[in-house]
């Protein structure tokens, strides 16, 4: 065979082969915009391992941050279904089935509890917020702490006693921009929570009101520019979630507000340092909540994505976003190995307060920037 | 300028007009259409007819005031230090050759091919917090620095280094059109060091430093990685403010708004640098 024989029957094979795997393979196209460690265990961890289990469908995973490029994309989905169009998308990893508004009128996501999954009996009841959305994982907001500096004992259980802490340890403690990253959101609503009495009930989707917005975000800002100046720097915010970690991992602070997940999938990866406390508040949790997925009715390969959300909730996926992923199940614990519970014991919630997004989430993260960035006395 | 006429300046003139329509197309559609269509959308509604009203919010609201004042400042400061600091490297690369000015040259183009996020980590790990330098420091018992991180000093350093090599190299350019043997004249009559820089070089590439103000301000008005990572919350950059105002504000109009007073600022600095050129060609060669 010379070179040019070669080159035409190697062409030829590859055609082939390529259009052979074209026609046998379905591509599962799933959005994300959670932050790269979701990213990143969607494609290293659940990817191969639902492609092994499912011959024929390849697991698409489709990066579109920020969450406001999840919204267009949901969008267009909403327009395709009118027009009965491919919406050019088939799941969605983490995404809030009350958007776009009229969607779920429209029919647009799919219920799950008629969608004949096999493992939605097994979905935690208290996770499910709507059949419009399978909670599959769960994450919360709590206190990661040096314990080299900050014994256990001496950790702060409630938020009065997070805030005395802060005031006694200047410079010790640094959160998030609150529009960067949810650690320091929910660190700014639970004190949001703290001087509206408590009861993160009283923040839904579709009640804000500018008038109940300005007297309680009033009494937050106050508590904020108060605590600013015993804040790192006098008052400095990183841009995110994973700043934070950062300066906690370097020894600059002593104290952040952290993602569940996150904090945990940082010690396991020696990150932060085996010394890394974690506590959550006892009075009242920080916020956290499950993330969603959600399948388009109109998707042109809903039937995989039905078979994904199935895979998602099998026992091992669970077991692995558990200890690869540091996040909570989002089946029953009574459907995991005991001694999975065990280990985690310190970070399994007793509730799990949510805040809302839409109006109140905009509300809090501009007023945030207007009223507590700019009180910086740097002296 | 002389005009010479040329037997084939017919044939030229129309190739020449080919040559530059891709570009000027581009131009059009890609820069000056959306512009116009974002001014436009800013003051126009349909049905509802002209409003400037997002302008006098913006102009009326001390927050966004002091994001653009801020903007402003940190142009101003940054642009200034690239040139104070190129300036020196430059008339060094300009007058002397040898291995060590190639290594020097390299050195300071090294910051050209390092994208801004790893500029921005990098930084953290060495001026951050307990970072290499405090490790230093520490190691020979000596107190350990404010870190610039998160304060207005983090992104002006950053964006200095970070656009060294461009105004660099502009200056080297105009640095060209200085002759060595000018220099070597004024130094035989016992110009000493200062006098020689004002003097002959300062005059030379005035039109060089020009052009390298006016694509710093340009670059650093938009600036947005930097100072994203770096900076302090508030005030905010010009760059990032647009982003959040689109984003997680939802608000298309103000950030559309917003931008438009941006450019309308570039756009200002684009005349400088045109004008700049113009008298370059026109002015002894």
């Amino acid at each position: 065979m010379n070179r040019r024989e070669f080159l035409m029957v190697s062409a030829a094979a590859g055609l082939a082969a390529s259009t052979r795997f074209a026609a046998a393979a379905t591509r599962l196209d799933m959005y994300t915009a959670s932050d790269a460690n979701i990213s990143d265990f969607f494609n290293n961890v659940i990817k191969p391992a639902f492609e092994a289990a499912n011959a024929g469908i390849e697991l698409n995973v489709v990066i579109a941050r920020p969450s406001a490029a999840l919204d267009a994309v949901a969008q267009r989905a909403l327009a395709a279904l009118s027009a009965k169009a491919d919406p050019q998308m088939d799941f969605i990893e983490a995404y809030e089935p009350m958007l776009p508004a009229g969607g779920i009128e429209a029919g647009l996501w799919t219920d799950f509890s008629k969608a004949g999954l096999k493992n939605y009996g097994a979905v935690n009841k208290l996770a499910i917020q709507t059949t419009f959305g399978l909670p599959y994982r769960g994450s919360q907001v709590l206190l990661a702490y040096d314990t080299t500096k900050l014994p256990k004992d001496k950790a702060p259980k409630t938020f009065a006693d997070l805030v005395a802490w802060i005031k006694a340890n200047p410079g010790q403690f640094i959160y998030n921009r609150p529009d960067k990253g949810g650690s320091g959101f929910n660190f700014v609503n639970r004190v949001l929570h703290e001087v509206s009495g408590r009861d993160p009930g009283k923040f839904k989707v579709d009640n804000f009101n500018q008038a109940t917005a300005d007297e309680v975000l009033g009494k937050t800002w106050a508590v904020l520019a108060d605590l600013a100046p015993s804040l790192y720097q006098n008052g400095s915010y990183t841009a995110g979630n994973t700043a934070s970690l950062q300066l906690l991992a370097q020894g600059a602070v002593t104290m952040i507000p952290a993602w569940s997940d996150q904090a945990l999938q940082a010690i396991a990866k020696g990150v932060l340092p085996e010394t890394t406390g974690l506590v959550q508040l006892s009075d009242l949790a920080l916020c956290g909540g499950f993330s969603q997925a959600v399948i388009p009715t109109n998707a042109a390969n809903r039937d995989a994505s039905l078979k994904f959300a199935d895979f998602l909730l099998l026992p091992e996926t669970q077991a692995v976003i558990i200890e690869k992923l540091g996040g909570f199940p989002g089946v029953d614990w009574s459907n995991l190995p005991k001694a999975l519970h065990d280990k985690y014991a310190d970070v399994i919630p007793s509730s799990i307060p949510t805040f809302p997004s839409g109006d109140w989430t905009k509300a809090v993260q501009d007023g945030w920037y207007r009223n507590v960035a700019p009180n910086i006395s740097r002296t | 300028m002389v005009t010479v006429s040329h037997p084939r300046a017919e044939g030229g003139r129309l190739s020449g007009l080919l040559l530059v329509a891709l570009p000027v197309v581009l131009l059009i559609w890609l820069v000056l259409w959306p512009v116009l269509q974002a001014f436009v959308g800013t003051l126009y509604f349909p049905g509802k007819g002209f409003s400037a009203a997002s302008y006098v919010y913006f102009f009326s609201d001390a927050y966004s005031l002091r994001n653009l004042w801020l903007t402003l400042w940190v142009t101003a400061l940054t642009s200034a230090l690239r040139v104070a600091f190129a300036m020196p490297i430059a008339i060094y690369l300009r007058f002397r050759k040898g291995s060590i000015a190639a290594f020097v040259q390299s050195l300071a183009l090294f910051p050209m091919f390092v994208p801004s996020v790893l500029v921005a980590y990098a930084f953290i790990r060495v001026l951050g917090p307990n970072g290499i330098i405090d490790t230093l420091l520490v190691a020979v018992h000596l107190p350990k620095l404010p870190s610039p991180y998160l304060a207005p000093a983090g992104p002006i350093i950053g964006l200095v280094w970070e656009g060294l090599p461009l105004t660099l190299l502009l200056l080297l350019s105009g640095l060209g059109r200085v002759s060595t043997a000018s220099v070597e004249a004024a130094r035989d009559l016992g110009a000493k060091g200062w006098t020689i820089f004002t003097r002959i070089i300062l005059p030379r590439i005035q039109s060089s430093i020009i052009v390298a103000l006016a694509f710093n301000v340009l670059g650093l008005f938009s600036a947005f990685t930097l100072p994203y990572l770096l900076g302090p919350a508030s005030p905010e950059m010009m760059g990032p403010y647009m982003q959040r105002t689109f984003s997680d504000n939802a608000d298309p109009l103000n950030a559309t708004t917003q931008a438009v007073i941006t450019f309308a600022f570039c756009a200002a600095f684009g005349v400088i640098y045109v004008r700049a050129i113009a008298k370059g060609r026109k002015g002894p060669a």
